[in-house]
């Protein structure tokens, strides 16, 4: 029953892809999906999802005072590409999306950690009177119900991020898939893409539900 | 087949061929067939022996037929091609084959160059100069050495990077060997690199719905010579002159004069997210507003754009059209159910001259031009030159279809000692 107004807003959703309106001057296949952008898009979420809650668990709360962290932090994000562009030997050609992905670690990586760390509850003098134990259990479960939330928050700024990359710099990324698909009127590719999300939205409920 | 679109023709060029392809000059050249020989009803073409598809077999009178008759039977395949066929048929056998149809013959020359010719059964596999590989957005072709157009470079890599500032950082960097500069004014190719400019045949048109007067393209006709400063265009645009473009041999002609006036008020039209062209239509409206009209810029998206044009919901609309290099190109204006025909535009007028047109040299051209000068469904506002960058050592030969489409295109590229 608690699904039900969230299913119904999905299959309006899937409805206007599949009705919307407007065609071609010159019809035009519609582009394959991007199965190359697959692997560096899986990988850069898997380490930004994983890397800021790893450092937190080993760290802890201090580490939303630190100034090391401080230090990688205050950069503005794009100093880093470039830093890449500038020191990039231009003989070698354009610099690959391992490069890009580990820019993007770099810029996204110590502003995250610093969020997460800021939002764990204070250790002193419990749990950490209780032993090393007591304070690891502590923090994975603050971690547990914090990440699903922090990444319901943070994953449309990184897919912004990489339609950018993937506009500017032709890096591969899933994001302008849409808009060539809504340009190009593929109606069953866009139901493909909101049915996909929403069997995502379907799977994360467990975790809103174990967050709550 | 069914690829249509100014990237798939291009790929299509470069592993495929046309029995007729277009040199620079935009006449029509021996491609897959070695000669040709005009006959009643049609022409007979002899293909080439040595011609062969990526798996090794010899190109024959069988692939030709299948290929033109998939296309015909195919209602999805592209409708470019199926547009340049017509009612053509084929027939032959061996190396000889027989196009008959009721086109003009000089017409159906100079539109064969458009369908590259498929292996019987394998609608993907093509017989020209270079072979691909697809990675994604990344293309890659490789030159096949026994082409008989005898590629001098050893491939081409595509890369498609669509933000225009990350084209020119590209660019100036050195990582691309041929690219398209942003449309800005007052921009300099870096050392390695020389400019390009080809004179197209695309052109910027604005199209007068059902509901608009005579005395608006009139009145557009006007501002159009004084709407547009240089320092907006950059070297890609110039003002259009005229009705139809005139690198197809038109002379200069505006709407005829007449009495009706220009509305005070007129909305215009066109494609979203086009910042360019933004600009280049506030110029015009600048330019109106001198005149007392007010002309409303209403950005709409692609698809829909061309839904509300088509059904004649729009009063005034902008598109970019590329014409191709005959003067038949331009009857998709009049003829009804052209490609161009957005408003349902009709004369009586038209039918007895269409069917003399058999000579692109014909004095019924001049004719239709003034018929279409009395009441025109379009305009264009600017004509559109292809610029690109390229590596000064590549020796490339610039021309109207752009720097691949021609015969023998990139086969005909080479690097310089």
């Amino acid at each position: 029953m608690r699904l039900l107004p969230g299913l119904a807003l999905w299959a309006v959703a899937l409805a206007m892809a599949w009705l919307l309106p407007g065609h071609l001057w010159h019809p035009a296949q519609p582009p394959p999906f991007p199965m190359h952008a697959l692997l560096p898009a899986v990988l850069a979420l898997l380490a930004m999802t994983a890397l800021p809650p790893l450092l937190v668990f080993l760290i802890g709360p201090s580490l939303a005072r630190k100034r090391t962290l401080s230090a990688l932090e205050a950069p503005p994000d794009l100093v880093w590409a470039l830093l890449l562009l500038a020191l990039w030997p231009a003989m070698a050609g354009p610099p690959g999306w391992t490069a890009w992905i580990a820019v993007l670690l770099a810029a996204s990586v110590p502003g995250e950690t610093r969020w997460l760390a800021s939002a764990l509850p204070v250790e002193m003098p419990f749990p950490r009177a209780w032993g090393p134990a007591a304070t690891r259990a502590s923090r994975f479960q603050s971690l547990r119900r914090l990440v699903p939330r922090w990444l319901a928050a943070r994953l449309p700024l990184w897919l912004t991020a990489s339609l950018v990359a993937e506009r500017v710099l032709g890096l591969p990324g899933l994001g302008s898939d849409w808009m060539a698909r809504v340009g190009g009127r593929d109606h069953a590719g866009l139901a493909a893409w909101i049915l996909g999300f929403s069997l995502l939205w379907l799977a994360a409920r467990p975790l809103e539900r174990a967050a709550a | 087949m069914k690829g249509e679109g100014h990237e798939q023709f291009i790929a299509q060029a470069l592993t495929g061929d046309a029995l007729v392809g277009l040199s620079a000059e935009n006449r029509p050249v021996p491609r897959l067939a070695a000669s040709w020989k005009v006959v009643p009803g049609g022409l007979d073409f002899t293909l080439r022996s040595d011609a062969r598809f990526t798996d090794g077999s010899p190109v024959t009178a069988a692939d030709v037929i299948w290929t033109l008759q998939a296309i015909e039977a195919d209602p999805q395949a592209s409708p470019t091609k199926r547009a340049a066929l017509g009612d053509l048929k084929a027939s032959g056998e061996g190396l000889r084959v027989r196009l008959r149809g009721s086109r003009p013959v000089a017409r159906l020359l100079l539109e064969l160059w458009r369908v590259p010719i498929a292996k019987a059964g394998h609608g993907d596999m093509g017989s020209g100069p270079f072979a691909l590989q697809r990675s994604g957005t990344d293309w890659t072709f490789t030159a096949r050495p026994g082409h008989f157009l005898h590629p001098q470079v050893p491939g081409l890599h595509f890369r498609l990077l669509p933000d225009e500032a990350g084209r020119l950082l590209a660019l100036r960097k050195g990582w691309l060997t041929i690219g398209v500069p942003p449309p800005q004014p007052g921009l300099t190719p870096p050392s390695g690199m020389t400019e390009i400019v080809q004179p197209t045949l695309a052109q910027l048109i604005v199209w007068a719905g059902p509901g608009s007067t005579p005395g608006t393209l009139r009145s557009l006709a006007k501002w159009r010579a004084e709407a547009f400063p240089p320092a907006l265009m950059g070297r890609a645009y110039a003002p259009a002159k005229g009705l139809w473009p005139m690198a197809l041999g038109f002379r200069e002609m505006e709407p005829a004069p007449g009495p009706e006036p220009c509305p005070a008020a007129l909305e215009l039209a066109y494609t979203a997210g086009d910042g360019v062209l933004e600009r280049q239509l506030q110029a015009l409206a600048v330019r109106a507003a001198r005149d007392g009209v007010t002309l409303k810029l209403r950005p709409l998206e692609a698809g829909l754009f061309l839904d509300q044009l088509t059904k004649g919901r729009l009063a005034l609309g902008v598109i970019t059209n590329v014409f191709d290099p005959d003067p038949w190109s331009v009857l998709g204006y009049m003829e009804p159910g052209g490609d161009l025909n957005f408003t349902g535009w009709i004369d009586a007028g038209t039918p007895p001259l269409l069917a003399e047109l058999g000579d692109p040299k014909s004095p019924a051209w001049k004719e239709l031009q003034a018929l279409w000068a009395r009441h025109p469904a379009a305009l264009p506002l600017l004509d559109l030159h292809s610029v690109v960058w390229v590596d000064r050592r590549l020796e490339i030969k610039p021309c109207a279809l752009g720097i691949y489409l021609a015969t023998p295109g990139a086969a005909g590229w080479r690097w310089r000692e």
